[in-house]
């Protein structure tokens, strides 16, 4: 008995650690609804590790490597630093159309050439880059309501450099209840593509690249080696809770890209009347692009699940609007284990310069400003079907696996296709597969 | 025990009562003695926000209540190892908990409650062997407990109870109703867990008796302190202009074997009481949960428990 009482004692001097200040901390937690990770253990880096792999059906595969470390300091300020590494390897569509004969394209570098079976799509299988990508973003409360955060943000591939900064303040109001946020942010991009930048419309120079004159006729269908962009977005967030429930989000972006929008590896082809390709030519976009775009969050917990369904809307200046649906169910399963089924459903118009290909006579009398065969800009819908489960493992650490299904079905914008293109799929879908492995610790 | 959850249902009545410039109301609920003050000559007023209040922590005891069968509280306690269901709120209250527990180095703990296997604290000298306490200290431990927003999971023969938080939450809630009901000055006191929104009219402070259980017999005759009415022993007359106030302790609850009296201050990781604790602690927080957990920490400190108050800078009454 004595020995319990020396405990006590012994206790004292170390608890001199203001418990009145600490039990205030975990008590407005209590009574704000916020669930309080840890009053004492501070200074502990926590960890997420995540495992992704991409897969198209003979198209682009991509495996992605994903650090994220984050450190909470006393003050509840928070350093978050996030570094991905991705390879991506395959093929990926050029933007001519399938032909009822074999095709031959030059490799964007020039050096090479690669042939098309008749009644395929066009991919150009040279596809393979490394990106190393670096986060840090540090937060901190200013004020009891004011929260600032701000980042920087690097980006490295072969022929790419990303950097990037970023702001962000948070206010809360009526107990916390409300949150306003303001974000900024800007980006600074250059793009050195292996073969230069290609002349907007210039002919795909096809032919024997070997031959001595080769080299000098390439540099003709080039107007430099590297071009940059810009990117501008401004954030506003409001968030709301509703009840012990429900609580919802919504933001409105801002952005504004200017510079080389162009994709220098896309092409179109152009058709005559009976719907063979007469000429392939490289893509042309605007220089500026401004998109906004509006998303509404609502999650709800019901007594064992819980709800998180979105909607998003984006609009852009070169005519394209797209929306999303997103919704995911968590469902418990004991000992904290879930799995979470994903739906998401997207679809989106053209751009104004969209065009699947261009008939001869149409660019030979009036050649538009702008013009692009990208399916990625064109119509399409796509939805994605997943589970994840998720599993505590020693130590309480999270491990969970994610498996979804992926289709993306570009679709007919009301362009008509002559002679042998009827016959052609000119629309073609992708499917993909995505699997992730995540631990946190 | 098991009566009280039954007759609830009947002994949940409200009882209005005028005063001067003022209503009262009180009710049962959590074995005491409950009164909602309003300063108000509305007795709509009064009678509304007395019933919100008294449904609130009656919902609230029937939801934490371990005596209650069909409670949350003895759903998780029933669960034989498996993983149980819960709500917000009782997340937010198992955290709560967990910094309780982390605050206090392991002796507060809200697994402790199956240490009254062992000890029955009804003043006789019936002191448990070192084995049984032992085998009470198999099932207690927050560590072993593993929960997060969705679930909670007991190792088999453990138990919560909410009995050391349960009722200054509800003081606690039951404010937070009260405010949103009304700007008057409202004062609840839960069996003598109890907290005021404001100051009475003309910044008056609110004179409030506490019980102190046992202390009749205890202390009859000695002089307690100044702020307690030696005209009326069975109380302690406090007065608060806001905030919360919260009393840990009951003299009542002992035993005693050759000379030595063993206090039901049990301390969480030894399984033993504490020594040298005061009879009752009472503590002035801004809300009632912050008075209660400070109070029961300062009984954990034993002979120490006013210096560790004094240290935190926090405004107490010891009773030893």
């Amino acid at each position: 008995m004595q020995l319990i009482t020396d405990k006590q004692q012994g206790e004292i001097p170390e608890q001199k650690i203001n418990i009145k200040a600490a039990l205030t901390i975990a008590t407005t937690a209590l009574f704000a609804g916020i669930a309080q990770a840890d009053t004492l253990e501070e200074d502990n880096w926590e960890f997420d590790t995540a495992f992704l792999l991409y897969s198209e059906v003979d198209r682009v595969s991509a495996g992605e490597v994903i650090l994220n470390a984050k450190k909470t300091y006393a003050d509840e300020e928070v350093l978050n630093l996030k570094l991905t590494i991705d390879a991506l390897t395959g093929a990926s569509a050029n933007g001519a159309v399938a032909q009822p004969y074999v095709q031959t394209f030059t490799r964007p570098s020039g050096n090479g050439q690669y042939d098309i079976a008749a009644g395929d799509t066009p991919l150009d299988d040279t596809f393979h880059d490394t990106r190393v990508q670096l986060n840090a973003q540090w937060t901190q409360p200013i004020s009891s309501d004011y929260t600032g955060s701000a980042g920087i943000h690097i980006s490295k591939e072969y022929d790419y450099l990303s950097i990037g900064i970023n702001g962000n303040l948070a206010v809360d109001f009526l107990q916390k209840n409300t949150t306003f946020s303001i974000g900024a942010s800007y980006f600074q991009d250059t793009f050195t593509p292996e073969g230069g930048i290609p002349k907007p419309f210039a002919s795909m120079l096809i032919g024997d690249s070997s031959a001595p004159d080769w080299h000098e006729d390439f540099a003709k269908t080039r107007i430099g080696t590297e071009d940059d962009k810009t990117t501008t977005d401004v954030l506003l967030g409001f968030t709301q809770v509703i009840n012990r429930r429900m609580i919802m989000q919504f933001n409105y972006s801002y952005s504004m890209v200017d510079g080389y929008l162009t994709d220098p590896f896309k092409i179109l082809s152009i058709v005559n009347n009976e719907g063979l390709a007469q000429d392939y030519v490289y893509e042309n976009r605007p220089e500026q692009r401004i998109k906004q775009s509006a998303y509404l969050q609502s999650m709800y917990h019901f007594d064992t699940t819980v709800l998180d369904l979105s909607y998003r809307y984006m609009w852009d200046d070169w005519d394209i609007e797209s929306h999303t649906i997103d919704s995911r169910l968590r469902i418990p399963l004991g000992t904290g284990s879930y799995i979470q089924p994903h739906v998401r459903y997207y679809q989106q118009s053209a751009a104004n310069f969209y065009a699947p290909y261009l008939m001869q006579s149409d660019f030979e009398s009036h050649r538009p400003e702008f013009a692009s065969a990208d399916y990625r800009i064109g119509e399409m819908t796509a939805y994605t079907l997943g589970l994840k489960y998720g599993m505590k493992v020693n130590n309480g650490h999270d491990l969970s696996f994610r498996l979804e299904y992926y289709h993306q079905a570009p679709t007919d914008a009301g362009f008509e296709a002559p002679g042998v293109l009827a016959n052609e799929e000119l629309y073609p879908t992708i499917d993909a597969i995505i699997a992730q492995v995540t631990y946190s610790f | 025990m098991n009566k009280q959850a039954k007759g609830n249902e009947i002994k949940r009545k409200l009882t209005l009562t005028a005063r001067e410039d003022s209503y009262c109301l009180s009710f049962n609920a959590m074995a005491s003695p409950c009164e909602v003050l309003i300063e108000t000559e509305s007795e709509i007023l009064a009678e509304q926000l007395g019933r919100a209040v008294a449904h609130e922590v009656w919902r609230i005891e029937d939801k934490y209540s371990r005596y209650s069968s069909v409670s949350a509280c003895s759903k998780i306690n029933r669960s034989q190892g498996k993983p149980v269901v819960i709500d917000q709120e009782t997340f937010l209250l198992l955290n709560f908990a967990e910094q309780c527990y982390k605050l206090s180095g392991g002796v507060f703990d809200i697994t402790s409650g199956v240490l009254r296997n062992a000890w029955r604290f009804d003043g006789s000298d019936n002191v448990p062997t070192n084995k049984q306490v032992k085998s009470c200290l198999a099932h207690i431990g927050w560590e072993k407990v593993s929960y997060d927003q969705y679930q909670i999971t007991l190792a088999k023969g453990m138990e919560l109870d909410f009995g050391g938080i349960g009722k200054e939450y509800a003081v606690d809630k039951a404010i937070i109703i009260a405010k949103s009901l009304t700007k008057l000055p409202v004062l609840v006191n839960l069996g003598g867990d109890l907290s005021a929104t404001s100051p009475r009219k003309n910044n008056q402070a609110w004179q409030v008796g506490i019980d102190h259980p046992g202390l009749v017999k205890k202390h009859s005759n000695d002089k307690l302190n100044s702020s307690a009415d030696n005209s009326s022993v069975k109380k302690v007359i406090v007065s608060l202009s806001q905030g919360a106030l919260a009393t840990s302790g009951d003299a009542n609850r002992f035993l005693l074997k050759d000379g030595k009296r063993y206090s039901h201050i049990l301390n969480a990781q030894t399984g033993w009481p504490i020594e040298n604790a005061p009879y009752s602690m009472t503590v002035v927080a801004p809300q009632c949960i912050q008075a209660g957990i400070l109070a029961t920490l300062a009984l954990m400190k034993g002979g120490d428990a006013e210096k560790f108050l004094m240290e935190q800078d926090v405004k107490h009454w010891a009773i030893r």
